[in-house]
């Protein structure tokens, strides 16, 4: 394995203080985890004259319930989401994605805003998030704004975060009485593995109708997806095994996979795959929300 | 720069680099070879260590970011009665063969057993996916830790 070119290694205390040296330092990236960015500076796909670690900064690292909101700090590591109560009991879908990235070893290391600035199309937290009507906040040394998480993909690899700034939380509200959700994900095996497609389910029940749904695809187009179209089909509609499977197979031509020939499946497989998680997604997402009737 | 460190119990001093891992630290300039260098990519968890008691790939530390924090290996867990518990469990039941994955196996699940000292076999088995052993095919291993398990439950 190559080695790890040398940088500059800086290892602040606060948020300012990181925020300063992101912005001070040229050719500086910020280094949370690791899993993801030591592979990529191995590789050489990417370079840093400066690595500004996060690990000391400790108002970063935090689970919060308020006013209705779970908000999540961006060097939060997926082992802790994992192990969250709080978020166990309140957003199942996501402690159940968590738990299907990496290994034991990696959600230790890995942080929830690593898992979304890596921008993987297929990584395994934006899909639940994405459906949880996830925003973000993101700072710089001139001052913090918020976003929906959808607005931060720009394609593989890529984020719309200027040089300077910093993702610092991720939120959503918490799922009402009366909702469900579900995380559908396939690999090529069951552990430790790499998501060749996933899908994100949440839906809202009125009795049998449907009064609001987010759906999303991962490793289904440049970016973790939306599919927005899927969603209108959804909206107002009564809901049963026959509704379920004809919206599901809606699918096939509105996900957009790559057709790079060294992609990890085919074009095909994923569209039809597509179908099938989706289908999986509505119908457990429909089961639970029939049962959050507290 | 200087990094300083508990490893396995005892204050460490040493100078590091920014691009050293972890995992090239203990093996190169500490001699703790039971960490052993696999893929350096995540995936096999040949070089896991305990960094403040949670199990981890040291080939994704940085060297320097082990500053004031604790890691631990097989070696300062020679005396320890849940690893001499599981230790003798492999040994017994033929849960190695080569070798070069059970001391991060050991370290993920006397990690598992810390938490969950009775897991069920599914537990057991997400509690090592990130070991990959190319010898024995699991059985044994898992059979190893249902042993410990129950052995430590029964003194």
């Amino acid at each position: 394995m190559k080695p790890i070119p040398s940088f500059d290694l800086h290892r602040p205390e606060t948020l300012e203080e990181a925020l300063e040296l992101l912005s001070e330092l040229e050719g500086s990236r910020p280094i949370a985890g690791g899993t993801d960015l030591l592979m990529s500076l191995r590789e050489g796909d990417c370079k840093a004259k400066h690595l500004v670690d996060l690990g000391l900064v400790k108002e970063l690292r935090c689970i919060r319930e308020d006013k209705g909101t779970i908000s999540i700090g961006s060097t939060t590591t997926v082992a802790q989401v994992v192990e969250s109560r709080l978020i166990n009991a309140k957003a199942p879908v996501l402690s159940e994605a968590s738990s299907s990235l990496g290994s034991v070893q990696i959600r230790n290391l890995a942080t929830m805003g690593g898992n979304l600035c890596n921008a993987s199309p297929g990584a395994d937290t934006a899909t639940p998030l994405l459906v949880l009507g996830a925003g973000i906040e993101v700072a710089s040394r001139k001052g913090s704004k918020s976003m929906p998480l959808s607005e931060l993909f720009t394609g593989p690899n890529r984020t719309s975060l200027a040089p300077g700034e910093l993702l610092t939380e991720i939120r959503f509200p918490i799922p009402p009485t009366g909702s469900g959700a579900s995380f559908q994900k396939l690999g090529r095996r069951k552990s430790c593995t790499l998501s060749l497609i996933n899908a994100a389910a949440y839906l809202e029940m009125n009795g049998k109708t449907c009064r609001e749904a987010r759906v999303a695809f991962g490793a289904c187009a440049p970016t973790p997806m939306r599919a927005l179209e899927v969603e209108g089909l959804l909206r107002g509609l009564k809901l049963d095994i026959k509704a379920v499977e004809e919206v599901s197979s809606a699918c096939y031509g509105l996900v957009q996979p790559s057709t790079r020939a060294h992609a990890r499946a085919s074009e095909e497989y994923r569209r039809e795959m597509s179908c099938v998680l989706m289908r999986r997604a509505l119908t457990e997402a429909w089961e639970r929300a029939r049962r959050n009737t507290r | 720069m200087k990094t300083s460190f508990t490893l396995n119990g005892k204050k460490t001093e040493v100078e590091t680099s920014t691009n050293q891992t972890l995992l090239d630290l203990l093996r190169e300039d500490l001699d703790v070879k039971s960490v052993k260098k696999g893929c350096e990519a995540g995936e096999c968890g040949a070089c896991t260590v305990l960094l403040d008691e949670k199990p981890v790939t040291s080939c994704f530390v940085l060297a320097p970011q082990v500053e004031n924090r604790s890691v631990t290996t097989v070696e300062g867990l020679v005396e320890d009665e849940l690893m001499v518990a599981l230790r003798d469990a492999f040994m017994k039941d033929g849960a190695i063969q080569c070798g070069f994955c059970t001391p991060g196996l050991l370290l993920s699940v006397y990690a598992l057993l810390r938490e969950n000292p009775r897991p069920t076999e599914s537990e057991i088995k997400k509690g090592i996916e990130g070991n990959i052993c190319r010898c024995t095919g699991y059985v044994k291993i898992v059979e190893a830790i249902i042993d410990a398990a129950e052995k430590i439950a029964s003194d």
